[in-house]
Order: C-alpha cells, then sequence, then structure tokens
C-alpha cells in the first residue's frame, strides 16, 4: 500500500504531456475591438493581452499575436524602359491577401515552428498564401515587391521577439494601427505554440471603421454619387461667387 | 493638424493642402489661368492619387473660374451664345476623356496618360510662350511692335452651319469652336485642368474673338464643363475627394488675390516670362519621373485596379 501515492505522483505529472491542450490553455484579449477613424486620426495603438491558464512551465513555450486587415487583391505592376519612358508593361494579381498584417511573437519564427505549420496557420507575412494569382509569369519577384511596399507604408510589419511575459503567464503586446489602413472587419489572433506545435489559440474581431463627418461623406459618396458631384460642384460655385463679392475690387 | 480623406483614404496636413492650392491661386491671380495645370501635378507629387487629383482639382478650377467669371460678368464681358456652343463640344469632350480615364484606369496606364499628356501639353504652350515673351521683350526694346502670328479665317469660312454671335461681332460656322470645346473638354476630364490656356490662344488666333470678351468667355465655358466632369467623375469613378476640394479651394482664394496684387506691379512682358518659366519647370518635373530609373520598377495599388 505504500506504493499506491508514488503513483498518484507519477500520473499527476504524466497527465500534462497525455492531455497537453487539456491541460495548458489560452485566455486574450485586445484593449479595444473597434477603431474609430475620426478627422484628425493619424495612427493609433491596440495593446493585446494574455495569460496561460495552467501553465506547464517557460521551456518550450511560444507566443505569437497575428493581426490581419480585411481581405483585398494586391495588384502589383512591373515598370520597363520603352523608348526611353518607363511604362507599366507586367503585372500580377494577388487575390485574397490580408490588406493589413501584424505579427508579433516571443522569438524569431524559425525558433517557433517549421515553415509548412506557419504557412498552414499564416504565421509571419512570408508565409501568407494568396487565395488566387493571376500572373503570365514567375510571381515570386511580384510577390516580395507587394510585401516590400506594403513594409514601407507600414501596412505589414513584424516583431519578431517582441513580446515578453509580465509574470510566468501573462503577457502583453502593443499593435500599431497606421493612419493608412482600409476599414473593415480584422482579426486578432493569439496563437500558444509548444514544440514546435499550436496547442491553443485565440481569434478576436477588431472592427475598424470611419466615423462622423468622414463616414456620411463616404457613404455620400459611394451611395449617391450624382448628387454628390453636384454637391461638389455646389461647393466650389459658391465659394467662388464668395471669394468674388470678399475680394470685389472698386472699378 | 491633420484632416482625413474620406474618398482618397488617407491623412493630409491640412496646412500643406491649402498651401498647394495657395500655390495653384498664385498663379491664377498672377497669370488670369486657371491653375489646375499646376495644382494636379503637385497634388500627385505629395502622394495624393493621381485618379483622386485629377477628379478634385476640377472643383478648385470650378471655384476659381466662378470667381473670375462673375467679375468678367459684371464687365458684360461675357458672349454667352459662344460658351453655350463650346459647351456643346465640351460636352462630348468631356464624355469621351471620362470613358478614356476609366479605360487607362483599368490597364493600369492611367499615371503615365496623365504625366504624357502633361509633359507634351506643358512643354508645347511653354515653349510657345517663351519665344513668344522673349520676342516682344526683344521688340519692346527696340521699339517695334510684336508680329502676331495671323491664322486666316478665310479657310474656315466654307464650312456649314453658320451662326451670328453678336458679343463677339462674329458669323461663324459652329464648328471650330465646337471642336475647340471638345478637345477643351477631354483635356479637362483627363488632366483635371480647365484647359483655358489652351482655349484662350485658340479662340484669339483661331476663332479671331475679340479679346475683351475671351476670358470671360471662356471662364464661363470652363464652369459648365468642369461641373459636368465633377459629376462624371463622381459617378464613374468615384474620385471626387470633398474634403480635400474645400482645402484647396480656401488655399486658392487666398492665394488668387495675392497673386492678383503681385501682377499689377509686373509688366506684362515680365508675367508671361515668367509663366513660361513655371509651365517649363513643371513639365521637366513630370518628364523627369518618367524617364528617371524608379527606386523600385515595381508598384503596389490596392484593390483590382
Amino acid at each position: 500500500m505504500r506504493r499506491f501515492p508514488a503513483i498518484l505522483l507519477l500520473l499527476a505529472a504524466l497527465a500534462p504531456l497525455a492531455w497537453p491542450a487539456q491541460a495548458e490553455d489560452l485566455v486574450s484579449g485586445i484593449s479595444q475591438d473597434v477603431i474609430q477613424i475620426t478627422s484628425n486620426y493619424t495612427g493609433t495603438s491596440i495593446v493585446v493581452f494574455g495569460a496561460i491558464e495552467r501553465p506547464l512551465g517557460a521551456e518550450g513555450r511560444d507566443i505569437v499575436v497575428v493581426v490581419r486587415g480585411p481581405d483585398t487583391t494586391l495588384t502589383v505592376r512591373k515598370r520597363e524602359r520603352i523608348a526611353g519612358v518607363w511604362v507599366n508593361s507586367d503585372a500580377a494579381r494577388l487575390v485574397g491577401m490580408p490588406a493589413f498584417y501584424y505579427m508579433a511573437s516571443t522569438r524569431p519564427l524559425e525558433a517557433i515552428a517549421t515553415p509548412s505549420s506557419l504557412t498552414r496557420y499564416g504565421i509571419g507575412e512570408h508565409h501568407l498564401v494568396p487565395q488566387k494569382i493571376v500572373s503570365h509569369h514567375d510571381p515570386r519577384p511580384f510577390q516580395l515587391a507587394a510585401l516590400r511596399h506594403l513594409e514601407r507604408e507600414g501596412l505589414y510589419n513584424e516583431a519578431p521577439g517582441s513580446i515578453d511575459f509580465l509574470s510566468e503567464t501573462l503577457f502583453r503586446t502593443r499593435v500599431p494601427v497606421p493612419a493608412g489602413v482600409a476599414r473593415g472587419q480584422y482579426n486578432v489572433e493569439v496563437y500558444l505554440f509548444r514544440g514546435g506545435e499550436v496547442v491553443s489559440a485565440q481569434s478576436t474581431p477588431l472592427f475598424v471603421d470611419q466615423t462622423g463627418l468622414e463616414r456620411r461623406l463616404f457613404n455620400f459618396a459611394r451611395d449617391a454619387p450624382f448628387w454628390y458631384g453636384l454637391a461638389a460642384v455646389a461647393m466650389s460655385i459658391l465659394l467662388g461667387w464668395i471669394s468674388s463679392v470678399l475680394f470685389r475690387r472698386p472699378a | 493638424m491633420e484632416i482625413y480623406l474620406p474618398v482618397a483614404e488617407m491623412s493630409v496636413h491640412w496646412m500643406v493642402i491649402v498651401g498647394l492650392g495657395g500655390v495653384a491661386g498664385l498663379v491664377s491671380g498672377m497669370f488670369g489661368v486657371g491653375g489646375g495645370f499646376l495644382l494636379t501635378p503637385l497634388l500627385v507629387f505629395y502622394g495624393i492619387p493621381s485618379t483622386v487629383a485629377v477628379a478634385t482639382t476640377l472643383s478648385h478650377v470650378t471655384a476659381s473660374s466662378m470667381s473670375g467669371a462673375l467679375s468678367q460678368w459684371r464687365r458684360r464681358a461675357i458672349d454667352f451664345a459662344m460658351a453655350g456652343v463650346m459647351l456643346a463640344g465640351g460636352l462630348a469632350g468631356t464624355g469621351f476623356g471620362v470613358w478614356l480615364f476609366a479605360l487607362m484606369r483599368r490597364q493600369g496606364q492611367m499615371d503615365l496618360i496623365v504625366s504624357l499628356s502633361y509633359v507634351l501639353l506643358l512643354g508645347t504652350i511653354g515653349t510657345i510662350m517663351l519665344r513668344e515673351s522673349l520676342n516682344s521683350l526683344r521688340s519692346v526694346r527696340v521699339g517695334a511692335p510684336g508680329r502676331l502670328r495671323a491664322v486666316s479665317r478665310v479657310r474656315m469660312a466654307g464650312l456649314p452651319l453658320k451662326m451670328r454671335f453678336r458679343q463677339s461681332r462674329l458669323y461663324i460656322s459652329i464648328i471650330p469652336p465646337i471642336g475647340i470645346g471638345f478637345v477643351v473638354g477631354a483635356l479637362g476630364a483627363i488632366m483635371g485642368i480647365g484647359g483655358g490656356f489652351v482655349m484662350v490662344p485658340a479662340m484669339i488666333y483661331l476663332l479671331r474673338m475679340p479679346t475683351n470678351v475671351v476670358m470671360g468667355t471662356s471662364l464661363t465655358q470652363i464652369i459648365g464643363v468642369t461641373t459636368i466632369t465633377t459629376v462624371l467623375q463622381a459617378t464613374s469613378n468615384y474620385a471626387v475627394d470633398i474634403m480635400l476640394a474645400l482645402f484647396l479651394i480656401v488655399g486658392g482664394v487666398i492665394g488668387a488675390q495675392l497673386g492678383v496684387r503681385i501682377s499689377g506691379r509686373l509688366r506684362g512682358e515680365h508675367l508671361r516670362l515668367l509663366l513660361a518659366i513655371v509651365v517649363l519647370a513643371v513639365c521637366m518635373g513630370l518628364l523627369w519621373g518618367l524617364v528617371a530609373r524608379p527606386d523600385d520598377v515595381y508598384s503596389l495599388s490596392l484593390g483590382a485596379q
């Protein structure tokens, strides 16, 4: 009978290895779930935070945070010199790419997981696969060019190794959202990796929307373009008339 | 303070936009042209998408033309019949231009077409003006009057559909004014200009209109054309940004007043020489953008176009 507690202890120690998903879990949240684009919007940032429940220790454990914008089509054009002038000569369309992409992680991605599992989850901008590629030639240089441009405009960003644990279980990271972001539904995804495998993941929607006057003007321009055009003309004529009255010079 | 442009979908600094409008207004006040030819390239240099720049500059042109046309109207210096006939041609030209604009945008050649048209037009006009103003400066010094190249009206005398234009004291076929209107309308849609600096010489040298009604008549025709083009651009390309237009106009109004005051202190020949230099400088800037090796031969646009 003296051996019984020892067996229990052994079982308790082995249990997490046998059912890791049940043992270690992820809870996460974001500081705000709506970003309002107002007239003086120049970019903002959101905080993604979370905790690991029933942690199994810091060794071999990684957190990856991914923020994806709404899907869009990227049109990449290549210029060529024709008769001394640089002309768009070739184009590739990447259908179904996020308009915004941000990735933060505890360590460099290659240290966390294999390329194939990163591609499966779309983690890391070089592991993003478009739904469809329309191209006459090898699309690879076009894809690289697209990433280069998106990074330059701040729409794609990676911050490997930027996530720090506040305690053994608590983590937090700040995601910059620049000025030129598209409206629509974004997804904030948090992945918990252990030994190169995703053991838990959570996804939270984030909405980016225009508000106030900008929203109304945008809707006006889209929903009633004829009247919107007339309104633009009326405004111009009115302002032209006012200026002529204001600055009327004695003849 | 940054302002968010709802159609261009980008943030800009309001002082930059008012400043750009002001520069165009200054030029228009100094030289009596719309200033659109300067504003579109400036907006594109600043980073506004060229489709939005072309379509929105039209609002700026409408406002400055309105202001100018009103003061001409007070002097009874507008030939409304002529403006109406040219507007008819302008309508057709605008429709053609907006169609071409949408086609080019789909083909991805929009920027090229806009730049090329600007280089051709500004290069031609700038060179003509430079030569003309240098010649007249020289002849003023010598004391002889500057020679004007007279285009014969005899060639147009055979054309049908004659009409009497009381204000201009002309009895001519309506085909040449319609043709001029068409060309200017198409230019307006593609380049975002009123086309005054194309139309005014054409009216003087081709139609032989009296100089005193030329300015008011062309401004009136420009208001008509830009009104229609703005509505067409808004409906077919969703490219008019009313917020951008507002700040451009405010800058333009202030700039125009400054320009008028400056021009009062300068001689006509000097003004034209200065304008020729400005026109050629913009032309050279655009030409450089076309022939210089780009930093990145790849460019990216979000969306299917």
